[in-house]
Order: structure tokens, then C-alpha cells, then sequence
């Protein structure tokens, strides 16, 4: 489980997280929501200790994260992070060379599922096709938990489709995966719980099948009483 | 398979329901069996825990049973399969109820109407239930 | 192998396109060089023989012979490129951080997200600054020899004197730098690089880590390194005294360089580990 714990965070004088608290759970999708701007990102950031908080605590299984935790939980950003003159294949041995965790057999695997060609640039990619080879990086690696940063904004619908198709396969089962979002129509149905954020707080934290189940409400009905309440 | 979810219900409770339509009509026969959880998953699309969840249910409900590491198969027992068929249609029928109420046609009519119509689909569709 | 050396691997295979430019340059102007002075000089030479009517002996009795030396100190195609090189060198000090920034999400994601501790990434650097170095120098060493041998292949031996390489060396500032002539001297020359890249290192690590206050931060670690290696001439310089005799200078200008390098790596580790913003 990873447990964020009353997390603050300010850049200059700009609030950003105002404690921030939630949990996510080994074997569930839990799902981010905010306009942009809201400190999603800087959510992932922080668990990553990739930018420092100014207030709080960040444990995955009662441990602090730190380069140690790091072939157990992975960070899939919203846009690739490899060197563009690199190949898939290259970025793939790249992988494959600094992590234990990478699982060679899963990254030929997703080559197949997202129809990549090993052998193509990063600097030729459409952006669909970034997007791909940006989460197979992170997919392919036997981590207890995801972190993936708006993996469907700005990418042709059917390049989505196939990403959503991720969520519902053995691609992340049993694992744990954090996902932020700014519109879930893409997911709607595939996530398990959904945390609601504005001005650095959590508004609302529940279970999507729960909401359905007791009140009769989808995800969007909750989403529109605490944003417009 | 494949299920437009409506966003109100919960995803497992529609899954559910896809399950018990295609047992009434003879798309799944008794003792025939069952995507794993995986593929089932991967098929509708679901996450799956929903997946994982909805067999449970069906489980619970006798509609499922599993022995040893086998998959999980549609029961064979009449009276389940005889209870989901006439919930199916009793659900059916008063949904066509709450319709036709308003309107206030008398009986008869309505049961002319129906056997009519009834009969026309049918032949036009050749009796083939499939896909 | 290790992570350590994978990334070095790595950080040296990102330069190597512009490094290999840089030693072709290098090779090129160089020999060019060699050539066109040579062939310049024994024109001048036939020219003042021929103009003034002298002979040979005459011309070498009045203007003496040259060296090698001669040639590569005076002339830019031999000191251009390893300016360039040097000059290079020291913008990829920076770069070697800066262009991990660059872009929307960055490779510096990648690198500190790696499974091995961050402080590797900065002693990866540091080591592949190091080598690239090396090369350079060794290049420069293997080249030396060649040209010499076209120098003498061109100038008659009369016109010439021959200096062996290590004196060569001896008469060369610049090069006697780059090129150490005894092993402590190679200690002094590339501890000292090897200190200067490092809190260079923190500095850059500052200013990523708090950007516009984080300038500040880091010329006042720039300082403050320069203020403890250069203590004991501060020292001597406020009392007006020399305790130390030139070998305990040594020593004790060692342990100084030691403490600054140790600084710079335990707090660039602190800014990596605690501080760093993406």
C-alpha cells in the first residue's frame, strides 16, 4: 500500500498541496481527478521523490521511498522521458540494463499489444505511438506499483482505446496503479477508486462501485455535485 | 461479448446481468464453461477486480460453480437456470408494464397486439437467437 | 557491472558524436598545421638564401635553427583546436547536467528514477568528464610524435635542432599542464580538475534544486570551496608568515583539496536525495 500522509507543498509563495492525504492499494486502480493546475502531478512527483515536500510523509508498505523502492514502484510521465535519437529497441536495452525488475518477455509482449516496430526512432513517433513506447517502458517492469500521469491527454482516440485496453488486461493485474486524469471518460468503468482534488485538498475520496451501488450515482454525478456544490 | 455499460449501475451488477440474459436464452448452455477472470477482463474491457467480483456473485448465487483448479462453468441445476430465465422475463414484462400502463389499452388488444407481433419478429428474424 | 559503470558508459556514448568531431578537428588542424608552417618556413628560408645571396651556413649562423617547439607554441592550428577542445570541454561541464533538463519531461526523470543511488549519476558525470579528458590529452600525445616526425620530414636536418618529446614538453607551459611530467604533478594538476568539476557539480545541483535562489547558494559554496582550499595562504597572508616548508605546503594543500571534494560530494548527495526539483 502506498500511504500519503498530510503532504504541503509550495512552490515560492503558490500552495500547490495543502495536505494531501490518501492511500492506494496493491491490485486496485486509483485515479487522480483535478483540472489541471491542481497539484496532480506534483502528487506523483513528491511520491517519486522527484521535488521535495515541505510538509508530510510518503510510505510504500511502511517504508520510505527512495532509490531503494524504485524496481518495486515505477513513474510513467505524461510525456516520454528517454533520449529521442534513441530507438525503442535501445531504450528497451536501456531498461533492461539498470533494472532487475525488467521483464524482457512483457516488453516484447507490449511491442505486439501496441503494434510498435522495435526499430523506429523516438524523435519519428507519431504522438499516439510515443505514448506507447513511453508506458510499455514502465509496463514491462515487475513493479508492485504504477504511477501514470495523464496517459491519455493529447492523443488520437484510438491510440486511447489501446491504452484503456491496458487497464482491463493481465498488463497491470495485481498490481497497484495510481493514474491522475483531468476527464475519466476514457476509464470510467475500469477504475476502483477515485480521489477528487482542488486547491491542494482532497474534496472526496470513495469507491466508483460503491457510489453505483448505493447511490445510484456514476462517477461523473459525484464529480459535478462536489466540484459545483 | 459485448457490453455497453451504463454508468449508473455497478460495472459488476451489469456483468452480472449480461451473464443471467445470455443463460435465459440459451447463448451459455448448463455446464458449459466460463472465460477465466483474465479473459473475461480483457474482453469486456473491465477492470479485473470486477471481473473477479462478478464471478463471485454468480458463485453466491449458484449460477457458476467451480470444482478444483477447473474453470468455472454454468451450473446445471434446473432450478437456478429455471429462476434466472423467469426473472429475466418477469423483469422484461414489467418494464413492459410500466409503458403500456399509461396508455390504458384494454387486455385484449394488448394480447392481440403482442401475439401479432410476436409472431411477425420472429419469422422476419428466421427464430435465430445468436450474437 | 555495475550501475556506476553502465551509466559512464552511457554518459560517454551521449558526447561521443561531438567528441569524435572534436579529436578530427584536432588531428587535422594539427597536421595541416605541421605541414603549412614547415613548408612556409623553408620558403622563407629559400627566399632570404636566394635575396640576400647567403649560404646555408651563413643563413643558419644568422638566424639560427628551429624546433618543433618553435612551430607548435607560435602557431594556431596547433593551439586553436586545443582551445576549442578545452573550451568544449568546460561548456559540457554544464551541459552534461543542463541538456538532462531540456525538453518537456526530461531525461532527468529517467536518471533519478533509476534503481541505484543518485550520487551515481553525479560520480558518473564527474568520471566521464574525467576520461573525456584523458582522451583528449592522449590523443594529443599520440599526435605529438607523428607531427614531429612530419616537422622532420620536411625541414632539412640542418635548419632543425630535435628535442626528445619529454623536453618538448619541459619547454611548453600549456602543454606541460594538460601533460604532467611526474606523478605527483599529475596529482596536483587533475585533483585540482577533478575538485573544480565537483563543486561545479554542487553549484549546478543548487541552482536545479532552489533555480533562482539556488544561484546565490551555489557562488556561495563556489566561495566558500575556495576559501578552504586557499586557507593556509589566507592564513600565512593575515600573519604575515610562512610556517610551512614547501612539501608540508604540498600536504597540507592535499588534505584542503581532499576536505572540498568530500564537501561537494556529501552535499550534492544531500541536494540529489532531498532537494532536487525535476
Amino acid at each position: 500500500m502506498i500511504e500519503v500522509k498530510n503532504i504541503y507543498k509550495k512552490f515560492g509563495r503558490k500552495k500547490v498541496l495543502n495536505g494531501v492525504s490518501f492511500t492506494a492499494e496493491k491490485g486496485k486502480i486509483t485515479c487522480l481527478i483535478g483540472v489541471n493546475g491542481v497539484g496532480k502531478t506534483t502528487i506523483l512527483n513528491a511520491i517519486m521523490n522527484l521535488t521535495p515536500i515541505n510538509h508530510g510523509e510518503i510510505t510504500m508498505g511502511d517504508e520510505k521511498i527512495s532509490d531503494r523502492s524504485f524496481e518495486k514502484i515505477t513513474f510513467i510521465p505524461d510525456a516520454i522521458t528517454m533520449i529521442p535519437s534513441m530507438t525503442i529497441a535501445e531504450s528497451m536495452q536501456f531498461m533492461q540494463d539498470f533494472y532487475d525488475s525488467w521483464n524482457q518477455k512483457r516488453a516484447t509482449e507490449l511491442l505486439g499489444f501496441f503494434k510498435l516496430k522495435e526499430t523506429e526512432q523516438i524523435s519519428d513517433l507519431s504522438k499516439g505511438n510515443t505514448a506507447k513506447v513511453n508506458l510499455l517502458l514502465g509496463l514491462a517492469l515487475d513493479v508492485d506499483f504504477l504511477l501514470m500521469d495523464e496517459p491519455f491527454s493529447g492523443i488520437d482516440i484510438f491510440s486511447r482505446e489501446q491504452i484503456a485496453d491496458v487497464f482491463s488486461s493481465h498488463l497491470v493485474e495485481d498490481r497497484g496503479v495510481i493514474i491522475t486524469t483531468h476527464e475519466i471518460n476514457d476509464i470510467e468503468h475500469l477504475i476502483d477508486k477515485v480521489i477528487l482534488l482542488d486547491d491542494g485538498v482532497v474534496l472526496k475520496a470513495f469507491n466508483a462501485e460503491d457510489v453505483r451501488e448505493n447511490e445510484g450515482k456514476s462517477v461523473v454525478d459525484v464529480m459535478r455535485e462536489v466540484y459545483q456544490a | 461479448m459485448k457490453i455497453n455499460f451504463n454508468k449508473r449501475d455497478p460495472v459488476y451488477v451489469q456483468v452480472v446481468r449480461h451473464f443471467k440474459e445470455e443463460i435465459a436464452t440459451g447463448i451459455l448452455e448448463p455446464g458449459q464453461e466460463i472465460p477465466s477472470r483474465r479473459e473475461l477482463a480483457a474482453k469486456l474491457k473491465i477492470n479485473p477486480n470486477t471481473a473477479q467480483r462478478a464471478y463471485k456473485e454468480m458463485e453466491e448465487a449458484g449460477l457458476i460453480y467451480t470444482e478444483g483448479n477447473l474453470p468455472s462453468k454454468i451450473t446445471k441445476d434446473e432450478a437456478v437456470l429455471g429462476a434466472v430465465r423467469e426473472a429475466l422475463i418477469l423483469q422484461a414484462v414489467d418494464t413492459f408494464m410500466t409503458t403500456i400502463r399509461p396508455i390504458n389499452v384494454p387486455l385484449d388488444e394488448v394480447v392481440d397486439l403482442i401475439k401479432e407481433k410476436y409472431t411477425t419478429e420472429t419469422n422476419g428474424e428466421g427464430g435465430g437467437m445468436g450474437d | 557491472m555495475s550501475r556506476y559503470l553502465k551509466l559512464v558508459n552511457f554518459e560517454l556514448s551521449r558526447f561521443m558524436k561531438i567528441y569524435l568531431v572534436l579529436i578530427a578537428i584536432t588531428v587535422i588542424s594539427q597536421i595541416t598545421g605541421i605541414i603549412v608552417k614547415s613548408k612556409g618556413y623553408l620558403n622563407e628560408v629559400h627566399r632570404t638564401i636566394y635575396g640576400d645571396s647567403i649560404s646555408k651556413a651563413q643563413y643558419i649562423e644568422e638566424y639560427g635553427t628551429i624546433t618543433f617547439m618553435d612551430y607548435a607554441t607560435s602557431s594556431l592550428w596547433f593551439l586553436a583546436p586545443i582551445a576549442l577542445c578545452i573550451a568544449a570541454l568546460m561548456f559540457y561541464v554544464f551541459f552534461i547536467w543542463y541538456r538532462d533538463w531540456f525538453g518537456k519531461n526530461t531525461f532527468i526523470y529517467r536518471l533519478l528514477l533509476l534503481p541505484s543511488a543518485r550520487l551515481n549519476v553525479l560520480l558518473a558525470k564527474a568520471t566521464t568528464i574525467l576520461l573525456l579528458v584523458f582522451g583528449l590529452v592522449s590523443i594529443q600525445l599520440i599526435l605529438l610524435p607523428i607531427e614531429n616526425n612530419i616537422f622532420k620530414w620536411i625541414i632539412p636536418l640542418d635548419f632543425r635542432t630535435d628535442l626528445p618529446i619529454h623536453e618538448m614538453l619541459e619547454q611548453s607551459h600549456e602543454l606541460s599542464v594538460l601533460i604532467p611530467r611526474s606523478f605527483v604533478e599529475f596529482i596536483i594538476h587533475y585533483g585540482i580538475g577533478i575538485m573544480a568539476v565537483l563543486v561545479i557539480f554542487t553549484a549546478i545541483l543548487f541552482e536545479r534544486s532552489y533555480r533562482l535562489k539556488g544561484i546565490l547558494m551555489a557562488i556561495l559554496f563556489g566561495l566558500l570551496a575556495i576559501v578552504i582550499f586557499f586557507l593556509q595562504d589566507f592564513v600565512e597572508l593575515l600573519l604575515q608568515k610562512n610556517y610551512l616548508y614547501p612539501i608540508e605546503h604540498l600536504v597540507v594543500r592535499g588534505i584542503l583539496g581532499t576536505i572540498v571534494i568530500g564537501l561537494s560530494i556529501w552535499v550534492s548527495n544531500f541536494l540529489l536525495n532531498k532537494k532536487i526539483n525535476v
